[in-house]
């Protein structure tokens, strides 16, 4: 520890990093949580090869930060939505998959996903969905998107703060895809959304976990991890995916194009599809792995969470988000504008 | 009049500080969440392990003890030289930087970082942070030094001009001096900005510099966790004891 | 005289050059451009990113940011004297009275907000005190409102006018106001017509530096006011963001630029002095 101490502060004193040149380095940019400090140190011990791992907050934020393919990052975890455009824009470098043996643990769904059906640029690793956290003490319990334009949470309910999954529910509602570009559809959802506004509290992402949990706030549209974190915590709380519809999103793990350490990129990518590992990450993150095997190893608790892990039945409901093209995505910031304005 | 002021000055200190006091309570509580369970030091020990916890807490001290002592050299100069004689070519574009949304400035100098380091062969790095942040808080040292200096009364210079000091002496042992609890000011508001910048920071910051925002930013967003208050009550804690033995040692 | 004032300025001058200057030059590029499917910018060259700024809508987010800037930084102007004056008068302590100040701010925004949440949700701490004391019967909502937006922000921003006013109220020297005591001013003559034209400079500067910053505040705004409400910053970060336009960012942000300068100018030119 001390002499990591040193060589970092020699690390800033000279030129930066030059200290560790000679040391295996993998460089990744991940989500917060995904991955923590543990299973790092486990892999550099089993490996030798060091990783720096930074965290961003969207997906966007991401892109921006390696789009000019200069950026020293090596691995970086796109939703799935993003690989695609991502692969177009010749920021991905193609995966090799003999060297990802334990690829063939995926879950089935994730074997030949919509977005990349070869597995060619990207590995699935964890997934979650939009539904409906709620207060269990007040009946009766939602079940679909409808019951959030209900007077019953008036004031003490809140949505994403996220024109997709806003929108989305609102076209969940009329029966559209929640990827739609049709300009009546969009214009549709937005009269709705507009419509709900007044009973609304906030719009809010994960902050509002401590709210639900203290009371403040009775039903949320909410990420299924967030959700399941705050059950864990308030045993009153229950979890809906909507009989509407609802959204699914899946992080992938993919190797960069200007990435010069291929090789060591693929070694930790198979490290975090094993089976025992990959477990481990999602227990910790509370979050639903793509990996059956893992899965299996996970205690029959931990595997069966219905927000986690719903049933095939609920999951027929599910829409996985798509690429949004150009036009699609100005109409839908500028309807997220007016109803935020409103 | 005096016993108003001290008043308002102790409440408005209890403004500022109210929310200090509840990280910290929440950093001792055993609860992962905003609701008490009862005392516990886990949060602590949970913190000072993380081992990547301390380097970026480390990574901010450099980074805003660097870009301080930087920026407010440059800016010290700058208010000088502006005093001398005003000139729009400075105050209009460092107004502009203040009037620059961060996440505006983060995107452009990502942007020119990029485009320059392509040919440079270089990469994003702690140089690359402090220099985004000597840029966006020199214009607070130039502004609340040059708020010290237009109280400053030029006859004192001149008076120096006259008894035969060079340019150089009547600054350096005139105004300079003069200038000082005007260059603290904006030394601690400089620092202070820096060491809690996140959203231009996340932008330039390359694979080596990752610093404590940023790594608070992402424990916190996606779940809070009292780790979190408890790394920003041993930095508060930190800097006060910092800043109380400076001032003993500096009335000795 | 010459000499010494280019050699002060040649060092701000470099940084302003290739820290300002430049990535507003690419900044400028952007907003003519054409926006990118993902993020970034693409050919050809085009004014519609500036075209789209007289929206009716837009204008409305850049009005409601000028006033939630403005009286924000009224208040702070406001809380922010009695305070600098405080510490201006506080002698050998007045350090570490400043310092004092900017401790709070020494923790991440990001955890100060989330205390702030904490502190005004209906669960929290000031509507537990009030029930528990019987002042009121159902708690206030004090959260994801105006008052909860413009309490951030005075907060955030507060330090930002008390450094620059103390710097200049520092220098003051006490016996001015006792000569004008002794003269038979009121203390509140003495404040208005002696302590604070005295201190003008200093006002101004602080001031500028809460509301300038302010018209572009993102987190805070976002944050406390629950996302209800849309103000400049947040539109100029959707757009770099989730909106993925490039262009329409970097023609709104270049825009509310040049009506701060124009602000600015005005201002310089009714005092007849030059900025800031």
């Amino acid at each position: 520890m001390t002499r990591r101490r040193i060589l970092f502060l020699m690390g800033v004193a000279g030129p930066a990093g030059c200290s560790r040149r000679n040391r295996l380095r993998l460089n990744v940019l991940n989500w917060p949580t995904y991955i923590d400090g543990g299973a790092l140190a486990r892999f550099e011990a089993e490996t030798g090869i060091g990783v720096r791992q930074a965290t961003y907050e969207s997906n966007e934020e991401m892109l921006a930060r390696v789009m000019t393919g200069n950026s020293g990052w090596d691995v970086v975890f796109p939703s799935n939505y993003f690989i695609p455009p991502m692969r177009e824009m010749g920021l991905l470098a193609r995966l090799d998959r003999s060297r990802l043996r334990n690829l063939s643990y995926l879950d089935e769904r994730f074997q030949a996903p919509g977005w990349d059906g070869g597995l060619e640029w990207c590995a699935p690793f964890v997934w979650g969905g939009a539904g409906i956290l709620f207060d269990g003490r007040v009946r009766p319990a939602p079940t679909g998107w409808r019951d959030l334009w209900d007077g019953r949470y008036r004031g003490r309910m809140t949505m994403l703060d996220d024109s997709g999954e806003v929108l989305g529910a609102a076209l969940k509602i009329l029966g559209h895809s929640l990827n739609s570009t049709s300009e009546s559809e969009l214009r549709g959802a937005y009269e709705l959304a507009l419509r709900q506004k007044p009973l609304l509290r906030a719009y809010l992402n994960a902050e509002v976990r401590d709210q639900v949990v203290a009371g403040d706030v009775l039903a949320a549209q909410s990420w299924a991890t967030t959700a399941q974190q705050a059950m864990d915590a308030a045993p009153h709380l229950g979890f809906a995916y909507p009989r509407e519809g609802f959204s699914l999103y899946a992080d992938c793990a993919a190797v960069l194009r200007e990435s010069r350490r291929g090789e060591l990129a693929h070694r930790f990518i198979d490290y975090i599809l094993r089976p025992e590992i990959a477990a481990g990450l999602v227990e910790k993150a509370r979050t639903a792995t793509a990996n059956a095997g893992a899965r299996a190893l996970l205690g029959a608790k931990a595997a069966g969470l219905p927000a986690l892990y719903p049933d095939a039945e609920t999951l027929e409901r599910g829409e996985w988000f798509a690429p949004m093209p150009a036009g699609a995505q100005r109409l839908r910031d500028r309807l997220w504008t007016e109803l935020k304005s409103a | 009049m005096n016993r108003l002021l001290t008043l308002t000055a102790v409440s408005l200190y209890a403004f500022l500080h109210l929310p200090l006091l509840v990280l910290c309570a929440f950093s001792l509580n055993r609860s992962r969440f905003t609701v008490w369970e009862g005392f516990s030091l886990d949060w602590y020990r949970a913190a000072l392990g993380d081992g990547q916890l301390m380097e970026a807490a480390l990574n901010s001290v450099v980074v805003a003890v660097g870009a301080t002592l930087i920026s407010t050299a440059i800016g010290t100069l700058c208010a000088y030289g502006l005093w001398k004689r005003e000139s729009r070519a400075f105050t209009l574009p460092l107004s502009l930087t203040l009037a620059t949304p961060e996440i505006v400035t983060g995107v452009s100098l990502l942007a020119f970082f990029q485009w320059a380091f392509r040919y440079l062969h270089m990469q994003l790095g702690m140089h690359t942070v402090v220099l985004a942040h000597v840029s966006f808080s020199i214009a607070f040292v130039v502004m609340v030094v040059l708020a010290r200096l237009r109280t400053f009364d030029r006859s004192l210079e001149e008076a120096a001009l006259d008894l035969g000091a060079t340019e150089w002496q009547a600054f350096g042992r005139v105004t300079l001096p003069n200038l000082m609890p005007g260059v603290i000011a904006a030394a601690l508001l400089a620092f202070t900005i820096s060491f809690d910048d996140y959203v231009i920071t996340s932008m330039v910051a390359g694979v080596d510099s990752e610093t404590l925002p940023m790594a608070l930013y992402a424990m916190a967003r996606r779940g809070a966790n009292p780790a979190v208050n408890a790394v920003s009550t041993v930095m508060v804690v930190g800097l006060g004891a910092l800043i109380l033995v400076s001032e003993r040692l500096r009335k000795r | 005289m010459r000499g010494l004032r280019e050699l002060c300025l040649a060092p701000a001058a470099a940084v302003l050059a290739a820290l300002f200057a430049a990535p507003m030059g690419i900044l400028a590029a952007y907003s003519l451009m054409t926006r990118g499917a993902y993020g970034g910018v693409a050919t050809p060259f085009t004014l519609e990113g500036w075209r789209r700024m007289a929206d009716a809508l837009y204008v409305a987010v850049l009005i409601k940011s000028f006033v939630v800037a403005g009286i924000s930084t009224a208040l702070c102007v406001l809380l922010g004297f009695p305070l600098a004056l405080f510490i201006a008068r506080a002698g050998a302590r007045k350090n570490l009275y400043l310092a004092l100040v900017m401790l709070p701010f020494w923790t991440s925004f990001l955890i100060r907000t989330y205390a702030w949440m904490f502190l005004l949700r209906d669960t929290g701490l000031v509507n537990t005190v009030l029930l528990g004391l019987g002042l009121i019967h159902e708690p206030l909502p004090l959260l994801y409102n105006w008052g909860a937006v413009i309490l951030g922000l005075v907060y955030g921003y507060l330090p930002f006018v008390v450094l620059p006013l103390y710097a200049s109220l520092e220098r003051q020297d006490p016996a001015l106001e006792e000569t004008a005591a002794d003269l038979g001013a009121r203390p509140v003559e003495t404040l208005f017509r002696v302590t604070i034209p005295l201190c003008a400079p200093g006002l101004r500067a602080g001031a500028m530096l809460v509301f300038i910053p302010c018209l572009g505040a993102y987190l805070t705004p976002d944050l406390l006011g629950g996302g209800k409400t849309i103000l400049m910053g947040t539109l100029i970060q959707n757009q770099f963001s989730s909106a993925r336009d490039w262009p329409f960012g970097s023609a709104l942000s270049l825009g509310l630029m040049a009506l701060v300068t124009a602000l600015l100018w005005m201002q310089a030119r009714r005092k007849g002095e030059t900025l800031p």
